[in-house]
């Protein structure tokens, strides 16, 4: 091959000078076949090192770069630039890490040069192998699917839909408002004000851009971001299809609640032991009643049902059992309360206040273990509970158990569609718990609300929010999207279709060809990782920019 | 066995943990021992034993492989698979009669500059002990 | 509203998502941040719960994308003078300190540390470190380039105005003594407040003895204690040496006073004890809570895991730090009123987060509310919780209340779904 290329020595002012002997490296490695030019430069990664580069690179007309100076983290981008500046192919270049990982780690000059000049022989016998490497395009659609008409779902459909871009939004009950609409009210700082939700399911149906499909279910979803082909089942009378394209998805499905039957202590199904749901409804109705059609006169309210069975804190019961606790002494007169916590969970800074006033109002508040028994005593119901080492009851005329909150029932199968994964719990499973709390592994599908896990409202339209301001800085109207360059491509002859790749790909991005019997990389979901490189049995992907030759010829000149 | 053994130690480090690790020992400026020659890569699950047995093969006399802890893996499960392959080559190893020990996998975060100098000095002094790979024969390159 | 250019104040993690995220969809941005560096609080801890990954290996590719990103100005060591107009054509006012080395010339090879003849205490390393007057504040800080302090710098403070000993040391050029401060004007659609928070001030609670026994520790200064790129390397080297056999954390401090929980503290106090258990196997760890404040999905088998390796966990309505015979003991009171002595070697006490400082002025500035705690106030009849009550301005992450890392993230976003619906 006659290559033609270039390498260049930064001096980095004394770091590399000093502490390698830059001549003798250059002596070294002049006579390399391929090698068209070495120099020295005092610092490259300045502006006049940059225009040096550029020039050179026209002047000399390399075929390749080498460039030896610091680590890849530091300054692989700026070079990168120059060589674009340069109208050069900037994967056709290779950064050799001489400083942080040659004269910064070896205190010897002559085996920190020693060490350069191997790195940077890896680097131009490597390099020699580079091909040019094009950056793609990929038409995109602005539109968005969906799914779940909550609070969540509304408040998502609501920030994207716009005159450039459509919002699909399929429920699977009749109407919109999910959950909240059951509420009797919000708490004070959520706002308060339940006609809020009415408000937003009105700006939904009058928003033309977007298109409501209740009593409707997702069908069939295929494709990746910018390019998802989407089918939405209706039934009922207006019983049907509709195809659609979308460039991305919001999973807004929401929760159920903990069954209390599931486990006989909470005395669920004795009279005058409600759910914190059916409560709502009473308050909601305006009359708080006994079965006898009197008012109580001691309510119990018993947090954390089912915490110990599914191995979470629901983090709102408390706070909407300290609402249920204002609502009663605000609204019975002589009404005795108890809330039997296991642990104050009031983790918003406004939390504690209203914990506060109800303990004012005269709430008892009673620490106990997860251990409670309910049981009729009479007209009346027992509740028996164990603190710090002691067994204590009380008798009350009604309970109000608070359930957690448990994945919505129709998440396993939702995840099997959208080929998305679930969590140790049964929720959706975000990427990142911590850095990408809203994101899954098929980029352009978010999750928003209470579908990754209990919340309250507010906190479930931030996650809307949220998804709207990744999907808005991801899919611009008339813009199209750039996918990651360095990545896996499948060779037809070599691969035998074991799909070995597709069960390590965490990204989605293999698919299996059944026609022709191959598993083939979608290039627009690709991250480039190499795992699947790596898994191949016979060798038939390969990583752009990290070939197996590519590496080979490192390996060997790190054996010379 | 010569005195004057000095290793040749074949390095495949992550991109986003390891490497940035190794990086951050050398501003420290910690002392490495030089002969561990580092090849960068993007995610550890990327080496597999078509370049863990070319370098013992072409004379490498230890290999060692960096990536980010379990858990930390910058494509979520990366370094998992890197772990069960690496189990299945410790075997193969002992198939080629080679000491199992000149094979390492360590996990090194960004944050780690001190663990990076200690997992590849210690490694050297072993390999070094451990004297030439028995297999070793040069390539014809 | 067309495409305008948003100003994000504070370059922690929220404010660098936020910027990221923004300048992806072709927005300028001005970033500001008071300090030297990037990166916020969250570039001091070593892991963060529940998945306990490396903070660094997290965040650095954050700020490196930060450093990089063409569409993202950055303001280092500047405040936010003033705030004129209304949202669409905010005209502010920057006031920007000089950093004296220059972003451009210095390479970070901190030839210059050395000969600055100045000792000071390292803030940044909550004072468990030295640095000189030139210095970035730990390693691995990014832009990995120091500013002077001028306060203390001899030259510039004038107590030995022929000091050039960092600028000799410099060959690159980059240290300049005659950078003056300066005010900037910019014009932006929008704003977004994320500033952060601090910590409540421990040595105003004597009972907890801090300050008094040098085995207390505050969480930051544990934090920096065990991180690997902190003042030890991660060894924990006490101030007073001895035996680590029984350690305490104490939740809670100062939440009674403030009168909220801050939501994160039983976290990261169980995050301490899972890395303590792992360091020194035989030593006996004591979590004292008053509520266990576990709320995310993940975090009860955290805790239980914690559990499992031996942690007691102690609940207990008050508690106090003493000593006895030069042996630290911790006092509490529980559930039932008996009263428990538990003889300890060290003390970690986990603080209530409390608004960051500035933030009062900041509101002025921006002519925003705070609430009855002194965080941003961002609570209204709209549901909207990332909204203030001046239209373009948002506030995200701590400085509007105390959270965890992916709230600060989420709101990060949905800011950003805010202003880019805006400009529609």
């Amino acid at each position: 091959m006659n290559g033609q290329i270039g390498v260049y020595i930064c001096e980095c002012g004394p770091n590399i000078k000093d502490r390698i002997d830059i001549d003798k490296v250059i002596e070294d490695i002049s006579s390399l076949g391929d090698v068209k030019t070495v120099k020295r430069f005092p610092l490259l990664c300045s502006n006049d090192g940059k225009k040096f580069l550029e020039e050179e690179i026209k002047k000399e007309d390399l075929s390749h770069l080498v460039v030896a100076a610091c680590s890849p983290r530091e300054h692989e981008k700026t070079f990168m630039d120059v060589c674009e500046q340069a109208d050069f192919n900037p994967y056709l270049f290779q950064l050799i890490n001489i400083r942080e990982h040659c004269a910064w780690m070896i205190s010897d000059k002559n085996e920190a040069t020693a060490k350069a000049i191997k790195y940077i022989r890896a680097g131009i016998r490597r390099v020699a192998l580079h091909r040019p490497l094009e950056k793609k395009e990929i038409e995109s659609i602005p539109d968005v699917l969906v799914i779940g008409g909550g609070v969540s779902g509304l408040e998502a459909s609501l920030s994207l839909a716009g005159k450039d871009r459509r919002v699909y939004l399929v429920e699977k009950t009749g109407s919109l408002g999910g959950m909240a609409k059951k509420l009797s009210q919000l708490l004070p700082n959520q706002g308060s004000n339940l006609s809020l939700i009415d408000e937003k399911v009105e700006q939904v149906h009058n928003n033309e851009n977007i298109l409501v499909s209740t009593s409707s279910t997702v069908g069939d979803v295929r494709g990746f971001l910018g390019n998802f082909e989407i089918v939405i089942h209706t039934d009922g009378e207006t019983s049907g299809f509709r195809k659609a394209q979308v460039g991305a998805i919001v999973v807004a499905t929401g929760f159920d609640v903990f069954d209390p039957e599931e486990n006989s202590q909470y005395g669920y199904g004795i009279d005058n032991v409600f759910t914190a749901q059916e409560f709502e409804e009473q308050i909601k109705s305006g009359n708080v009643l006994l079965k006898s059609g009197k008012p109580p006169e001691s309510v119990a309210i018993i947090h954390c049902v089912g915490r110990k069975e599914r191995g979470y804190c629901s983090k709102v019961c408390c706070c909407y059992s300290i609402k249920f606790a204002h609502y009663l002494k605000d609204n019975l007169s002589n009404v005795n309360v108890s809330e039997l916590y296991v642990d104050l969970c009031l983790p918003h800074k406004s939390d504690q206040e209203y914990f506060e006033e109800a303990k004012k109002k005269g709430v008892h508040f009673v620490r106990s273990e997860e251990e409670i028994n309910v049981n009729q005593k009479g007209d009346q119901i027992e509740v028996e509970y164990h603190s710090e080492g002691k067994t204590d009851s009380i008798v009350v005329d009604m309970v109000v158990l608070a359930p957690a909150m448990i994945p919505s029932g129709d998440t396993p199968e939702l995840a099997h569609l959208l080929n998305i994964p679930l969590d140790k719990s049964g929720f959706f499973k975000e990427i990142h718990e911590v850095l990408d709390p809203i994101s899954t592994p098929i980029e352009g599908i978010y999750i928003a609300g209470c579908a990754t896990g209990p919340k309250n409202i507010p906190e479930s339209i931030v996650q809307s929010q949220a998804a709207s301001g990744k999907i808005l800085s991801s899919l611009i109207p008339g813009e199209k999207i750039v996918p990651e360059v360095k990545v896996s491509e499948i060779r037809e002859e070599f691969c035998t279709g074991c799909q070995t790749c597709l069960s390590v790909c965490f990204y989605g991005a293999i698919r299996f060809d059944s026609f022709k019997g191959i598993s083939v990389v979608n290039e627009a979901i690709c991250r480039g990782c190499g795992s699947c490189v790596g898994s191949c049995p016979s060798g038939a992907i390969r990583s752009k920019h990290f070939t197996y030759p590519q590496l080979y010829r490192e390996i060997l000149e790190a054996l010379r | 066995m010569d005195t004057e053994f000095k290793p040749n130690i074949v390095g495949f480090l992550c991109n986003w943990c390891s490497y940035a690790g190794a990086d951050l020992a050398g501003s420290s400026k910690m002392e490495i021992e030089p002969s561990l020659s580092v090849i960068r890569v993007m995610c550890s699950s990327r080496i597999n034993s078509n370049l863990v047995l070319s370098s013992l093969l072409w004379g490498a006399d230890g290999v060692l492989v960096a990536g980010c802890h379990p858990g930390d893996c910058h494509y979520e499960r990366g370094n998992y698979y890197a772990r069960r392959r690496f189990a299945l080559l410790k075997k193969i190893l002992e198939v080629l009669d080679l000491e199992p020990d000149r094979l390492q996998l360590s996990w090194i975060s960004a944050s780690e500059g001190k663990r990076y100098s200690e997992v590849v000095n210690t490694f050297a002094e072993h390999i070094s002990q451990a004297g030439p790979n028995s297999l070793a024969h040069n390539p014809k390159v | 509203m067309k495409k305008q250019n948003v100003l994000v104040v504070g370059a922690g993690l929220a404010g660098m998502k936020a910027a990221l995220l923004l300048a992806n969809a072709g927005v300028t941005v001005y970033l500001l941040e008071k300090e030297s560096l990037i990166g916020g609080q969250t570039i001091k801890f070593e892991e963060v719960y529940p998945n306990m990954e490396c903070a660094t290996c997290m965040v650095s590719p954050i700020q490196q994308d930060v450093l990089q990103n063409k569409n993202i100005e950055l303001f280092l060591l500047s405040e936010l003078e003033s705030v004129e107009g209304e949202t669409g054509r905010f005209k502010v006012k920057i006031s920007k300190k000089a950093r004296y080395v220059s972003l451009v010339n210095c390479i970070g090879c901190d030839a210059c540390y050395e000969p600055c003849p100045v000792n000071l205490d390292n803030e940044f390393e909550e004072n468990l470190s030295k640095k000189k007057a030139i210095s970035v504040p730990c390693a691995g800080a990014l832009p990995n380039v120091p500013n002077i302090d001028p306060e203390n710098c001899l030259r510039l403070n004038g107590k030995k105005k022929e000091c050039k000993a960092c600028q000799e040391a410099c060959v690159f050029d980059a240290i300049d003594f005659t950078e003056k401060d300066e005010t900037l004007d910019l014009e932006v659609g929008a704003i977004l407040v994320a500033t952060g928070f601090d910590l409540f001030d421990i040595e105003t609670l004597p009972q907890f003895g801090y300050g008094k026994f040098p085995n207390v520790y505050s969480a930051m200064e544990f934090e920096r204690l065990y991180a690997q790129n902190g003042p030890t390397e991660g060894e924990l080297i006490l101030r007073k040496d001895g035996d680590l056999k029984s350690i305490g954390i104490i939740h809670c401090v100062g939440r009674k006073e403030q009168g909220y929980c801050s939501g994160v503290c039983c976290m990261y106090s169980a995050k301490f004890a899972h890395f303590l258990k792992h360091k020194i196997h035989e030593a006996k760890i004591y979590e004292f809570y008053t509520d266990l404040c576990i709320p995310g999905k993940s975090h009860q088998s955290f805790y239980e895991e914690t559990r499992q390796k031996g942690v007691d966990f102690i609940h207990n309505e008050t508690i106090r730090v003493e000593s006895q015979k030069d042996r630290l003991q911790i006092t509490y009171r529980d559930g039932n009123g008996s009263d428990s002595v538990v003889p300890m070697d060290m003390v970690i006490l986990s603080p209530a987060m409390i608004p960051g400082k500035g933030t009062e002025q900041l509101a002025k500035t921006l002519g925003i509310n705070l609430d009855k705690h002194g965080f941003f106030n961002t609570q209204n009849e709209r549901l909207s919780p990332v909204s203030t009550e001046r239209e373009g301005i948002f506030v995200i992450g701590c400085a509007e209340g105390p959270k965890d890392i992916p709230d600060s993230v989420l709101q990060a976003e949905a800011a950003v779904g805010k202003i880019l619906a805006s400009f529609r």
